[in-house]
């Protein structure tokens, strides 16, 4: 009895050290919800406050009022819609193209993605730019969503990689044995078996391009093609003091990113190597 | 996409060019001037400065909350996602909301301190606390390396912690001779990967929350780059200018890599 009573112990206090530390990386993101919804031009609190009384939600439709942050919006989930479908095709024809190589060119190719990971983005921003300028591409969504043509990121090649490399050899040699060629196999076999793979490749797309700040600030030039975080930018300009607004546009910003994340958080943890459907 | 833009960018170096007349050939003329632009060595010295505190702090933290949430535990999985949220917020609104945190009088984190009874600086308007303020936020966006170290750690087989047991190891020799060295080439790959990250990260908080200042004590390369080539349309300038940041950056990750003494890259990936 006492040795159960004692790991029981244990067990709360580990889920209280980590409650606590679970509540430092979120306390700010609530703080930031109760500032958004104090009503402007009110003196500022003077002590902490979790739920403003009452709340103004009106500062929501605020700040798509003094800002296009609507038209901003579109922009955004445009170029959204164009990178993630792009993304996902190059990134699994990339990953399953590796995943069918034999082991020694395959090892190179898995440190070459490693590496070229490790290439700072500001070493690109000056050329990609001349490249931009001479393509034409300046000023035009096809500059913001030219990594995309690349799978976007090494990072996205190696989860498909991994995700089809954990397949039973079996099921793709069996479809070839059938006389389906590699684009059939990888179409009809292989995605529909990878598809947490496309999920969460599909999110980490969405959230690098729906923040995605600094190529828009290099590469778009017309205020009519800004996306969001140009828009929260602008916002600042506006009025730096005006908190309440401000942080009301970070929570529209943020929250579509957050949801995504939420949902998928199942399939974003690693479960070890052994477990799961295709364990070897 | 990567090679071929580093090339033309040393050549752009060599040059003058503006974006609108042709490149002008210059030499090596751009580097002796950036190489004695004090503005370009005080954003090196501040890029460095912010690299070693962030860098060691965030691996360690992350090592620590991977080793405290690898637990078979109900409810670990929400403790996760918690310490990865920071993470996946866009830049922009993370740079906004830590302005928000940071104000002097009424931010949260002043108004907390002060209720403890604490001191209550001023955080990014002071040129010596900007640049440890800035520190201090990033290091809560260790999700990245928090989330490798946990698979690093997923792919230790729990057989070696039965027979380190049955051996009679206690739990710092476990971690000393079992999990450390088999987790040490991940360490390195999040190390190096931070480093890097924490050079560009730098760009949005400078530019959104204090403008390099004051006194230039937030003034970080990437921004001066920026304002170099962007603003000011000296590309030929701003090129060498990411040339020297690169090759520092280049010189400090193979200090690392040397300290750390070469990596065994795990076999079977």
């Amino acid at each position: 009895m006492p040795k159960i009573m004692r790991q029981s112990a244990i067990v709360v206090r580990y889920h209280l050290l980590a409650l606590a530390i679970a509540l430092m990386f979120v306390v700010p993101l609530v703080w930031v919800v109760a500032a958004s919804l104090r009503q402007p031009g009110l003196p500022p609190s003077p002590s902490i406050e979790w739920l403003p009384n009452p709340p103004a939600w009106s500062n929501y439709s605020r700040i798509f009022q003094i800002a296009p942050l609507g038209h901003y919006l579109q922009n955004s989930l445009w170029v959204v819609l164009l990178a993630v479908p792009i993304t996902l095709v190059v990134a699994s024809w990339a990953g399953f193209a590796m995943a069918q190589l034999p082991p020694p060119i395959r090892r190179w190719l898995i440190l070459l993605t490693v590496l070229l990971r490790m290439v700072p983005l500001t070493a690109l921003w000056l050329t990609r730019f001349m490249l931009f300028k001479y393509l034409f591409l300046i000023d035009t969504y096809w500059a913001l969503i030219a990594p995309a043509w690349m799978g976007s990121s090494p990072f996205f090649v190696l989860l498909f990689y991994w995700s089809f490399r954990r397949m039973p050899p079996e099921f793709i040699e069996a479809a070839r044995l059938e006389g389906m060629g590699p684009l059939r196999i990888w179409a009809a076999v292989a995605m529909p078996l990878a598809r947490p793979t496309i999920m969460t490749v599909g999110v980490l797309t969405f959230v690098q391009y729906w923040s995605d700040f600094v190529n828009p600030l290099l590469y778009l030039k017309s205020e009519r093609l800004y996306t969001l975080p140009i828009g929260l930018q602008i916002l600042q300009q506006l009025d730096i003091t005006n908190w309440p607004l401000l942080m009301a546009g970070s929570v529209v910003l943020m929250a579509p990113v957050l949801l995504l994340f939420f949902l998928v958080q199942h399939a974003f943890w690693p479960e070890g190597r052994l477990s799961g459907p295709y364990g070897r | 996409m990567v090679l071929l833009p580093t090339l033309l960018s040393f050549l752009l170096a060599l040059t003058e060019y503006d974006a609108i007349s042709p490149p002008v050939w210059r030499g090596w003329q751009n580097f002796a001037a950036v190489l004695q632009d004090q503005l370009f060595l005080i954003s090196i010295r501040n890029s460095a400065l912010f690299v070693l505190l962030t860098a060691p702090l965030r691996l360690l933290g992350a090592l620590a909350l991977a080793l405290l949430l690898n637990r078979p535990q109900p409810g670990v999985k929400i403790y996760r996602t918690a310490v990865y949220l920071p993470t996946v917020v866009p830049s922009v609104a993370y740079a906004l909301i830590w302005l928000w945190i940071f104000n002097p009088i009424y931010g949260p984190l002043n108004l907390l301190l002060g209720s403890l009874g604490l001191p209550t600086p001023a955080w990014l308007v002071n040129d010596k606390t900007a640049l440890p303020a800035l520190a201090f936020m990033a290091l809560f966006q260790l999700g990245e390396g928090f989330a490798v170290l946990l698979a690093g750690l997923q792919e230790i087989p729990q057989d070696y912690y039965r027979a380190a047991a049955l051996d009679g190891a206690n739990r710092w020799q476990m971690f000393r001779y079992l999990t450390l060295p088999l987790l040490a080439p991940w360490l390195l790959l999040v190390a190096m990967r931070d480093i890097i990250v924490s050079v560009q990260g730098t760009f949005t908080p400078a530019l959104l929350m204090t403008g390099g200042g004051p006194y230039y004590a937030t003034l970080f390369a990437p921004l001066l780059i920026y304002e170099t080539a962007f603003d000011r349309f000296r590309f030929g300038e701003g090129a060498a200018m990411m040339l020297l940041t690169f090759l520092s950056t280049g010189l400090l990750l193979l200090t690392v890599y040397k300290l750390v003494g070469g990596w065994g890259y795990a076999d079977e990936v």
